[in-house]
């Protein structure tokens, strides 16, 4: 059995189905409310280290033969050779370098600033207006320790100003990244299309609301965002939204870098 | 000349996962040992190479890559020899899993726990202004967060308390994931044996409380099984063995 469990199209649940469509791999997908925290229910599980100790946090899981797959960027290059090849990722090795390279700097510097502030503005209250008992009850589903005290900061409001100030500098500086990335006319991040481009973007998506400032002047970077956005595959996973403006949809992410 | 020239520090963390994946590869190159406590990553000379002041960093004709892990990926992807890689996708994810796991999460911790015991008060003896000089010198502003930390011994309880608790956890999910398979994420050696063996073969000298025959009996078949690589052994004969000597006085019992 193989099934997609995934949040609201946004972030790594956005990425994912996208990339999934790109393959054209017949997966089924069923959609999980991550912040009721169903990801940590999920039924026919056998082996969920994967799961349970996610460096994404709250993202997509793919569960095939009882293995919980997690990571946004694994799954999409898992999705890609399950193929044999579906254009998500160059052949070349210095390419594909290039492509994790970026890859890894988006899931290292972007995703957990756009994770912190996207859960401050949108997913805070949610929490904190969970009876004790409800909470409680979810959190005792998390397995990882720090993950689990993420919910709670969230639950508390727990703000740390440095962070704050940190985050929306880092989301100011790849969405100005991306515009110096296709300055040269190209239009995908890598020149071919590529995983870059999903994982970029629906990190990025979110943050025109909530960071505007980020992308004023940024007209190769706002242009670059509607032709992903355009793509079949992209809109064939907003299109899987529940709620009204995918794009708040969050739960807690990736930690910041605590070390190095 | 060799076509390919690697700047590394010792055969440990993130400069050996490089060596050895050359090593294993049979990649001939051009070793240039960078002294880590004697600051030559922030030297004018290495920041011409790699202008963040980090190592490793490794050149292959004109180019220059960094980042340990993707220059492993890049070494099995570019050189022939050995796969490196599993063929079966679900096992490939599992290696980069494994690889994102040690680099983000454990890894950072034995970092923490490292630079607080030893790379902090290997340079304490250096008057104040000195310190001061060389943290001014540091490209990445992360870098020089870290180093002032280690330099002047500003680590927290609380941080060095959950830098310890991850390392407990993580060495139990690795026995347990080499229970499941002969190595980390395959029953195939691979970059994810690679990668994690650079971080972990100290363990039963600096950590016997959570690491030795008795306790993790499934790591430590998996140490002596990658510790009798030639590779490792070439790999480790390019170190000071500031590391790797008394990890070899512990294994010369076990590995005849
Ligand atoms: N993520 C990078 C980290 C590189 C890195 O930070 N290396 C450390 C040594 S293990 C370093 O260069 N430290 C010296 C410094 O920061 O001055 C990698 O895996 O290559």
């Amino acid at each position: 059995m193989t099934m997609l469990y995934h949040g609201e199209p946004n972030g790594p649940s956005l990425s994912v189905l996208a990339a999934l469509y790109e393959s054209g791999l017949a997966i089924e997908t069923q959609p999980i409310d991550l912040l009721a925290g169903e990801r940590h229910a999920l039924p026919d599980v056998t082996d969920s280290a994967a799961l349970d100790y996610a460096v994404e946090g709250e993202g997509p899981v793919l569960v095939v033969d009882g293995e919980a797959m997690s990571e946004a960027v694994f799954l999409a290059q898992y999705f890609d050779e399950a193929t044999g090849g579906c254009g998500l990722q160059p052949s070349d090795p210095y390419a594909r370098w290039q492509m994790l390279m970026w890859c890894r700097q988006a899931t290292e510097r972007l995703s957990p600033a756009v994770a912190y502030l996207g859960n401050l503005a949108w997913s805070q209250k949610r929490l904190a207006a969970m009876s004790p008992a409800e909470f409680d009850k979810l959190a005792n589903t998390i397995v990882s320790e720090d993950q689990r005290k993420r919910w709670q900061d969230l639950r508390d409001d727990v703000v740390d100003a440095a962070k704050v100030e940190d985050s929306k500098t880092k989301v100011a500086q790849f969405a100005a990244r991306v515009e110096a990335q296709l300055a040269d006319g190209r239009a995908w991040l890598m020149g071919p299309f590529s995983i870059a481009d999903l994982e970029t973007f629906a990190w990025l998506r979110s943050m025109r609301e909530l960071e505007a400032d980020a992308f004023a002047g940024q007209a190769r970077c706002l242009a670059w965002m509607a032709r992903v956005e355009a793509r079949p595959s992209v809109q064939k996973a907003l299109a899987r939204a529940t709620a009204d403006t995918p794009a708040r949809a969050f739960a807690p992410g990736p930690e910041i870098n605590r070390w190095g | 000349m060799a076509d390919v020239t690697l700047y590394h520090w010792e055969p440990n963390a993130n400069s050996g996962k490089p060596m050895l994946a050359l090593a294993e590869k049979g990649v001939p190159f051009d070793s240039h040992y960078i002294d880590m406590l004697q600051f030559d990553q922030h030297k004018p000379e290495y920041l011409a190479v790699n202008p963040q002041g980090t190592i490793p960093a490794m050149i292959h004709g004109d180019r220059v890559l960094t980042e340990s892990t993707a220059i492993m990926e890049y070494v099995d992807d570019a050189f022939p020899g050995p796969d490196l890689m599993p063929a079966d996708p679900r096992d490939r994810w599992r290696v980069r899993w494994w690889m994102k796991f040690m680099d983000q999460w454990l890894g950072p911790s034995f970092s923490m726990i490292g630079w607080c015991t030893f790379v902090g008060p290997s340079l304490a003896h250096k008057p104040e202004e000195e310190r001061e000089a060389m943290i001014a010198r540091i490209p990445l502003p992360e870098r020089r967060a870290a180093w002032r930390k280690a330099m002047f011994a500003e680590f927290s309880e609380s941080e060095l308390a959950e830098s310890r608790r991850r390392i407990a956890q993580g060495v139990g999910m690795l026995e347990e994931e080499l229970g499941k398979r002969e190595f980390v994420a395959s029953n195939q050696y691979s970059l994810a044996d690679i990668n994690i063996f650079n971080s972990t073969y100290m363990l039963p000298v600096g950590n016997a409380d959570l690491c030795g025959p008795q306790i993790t009996p499934n790591i430590w078949r998996w140490l002596k099984a990658v510790y009798r690589r030639p590779a490792v052994q070439q790999t480790w004969a390019m170190g000071s063995g500031r590391f790797t000597d008394r990890f070899n006085a512990i294994m010369g019992e076990f590995v005849a």
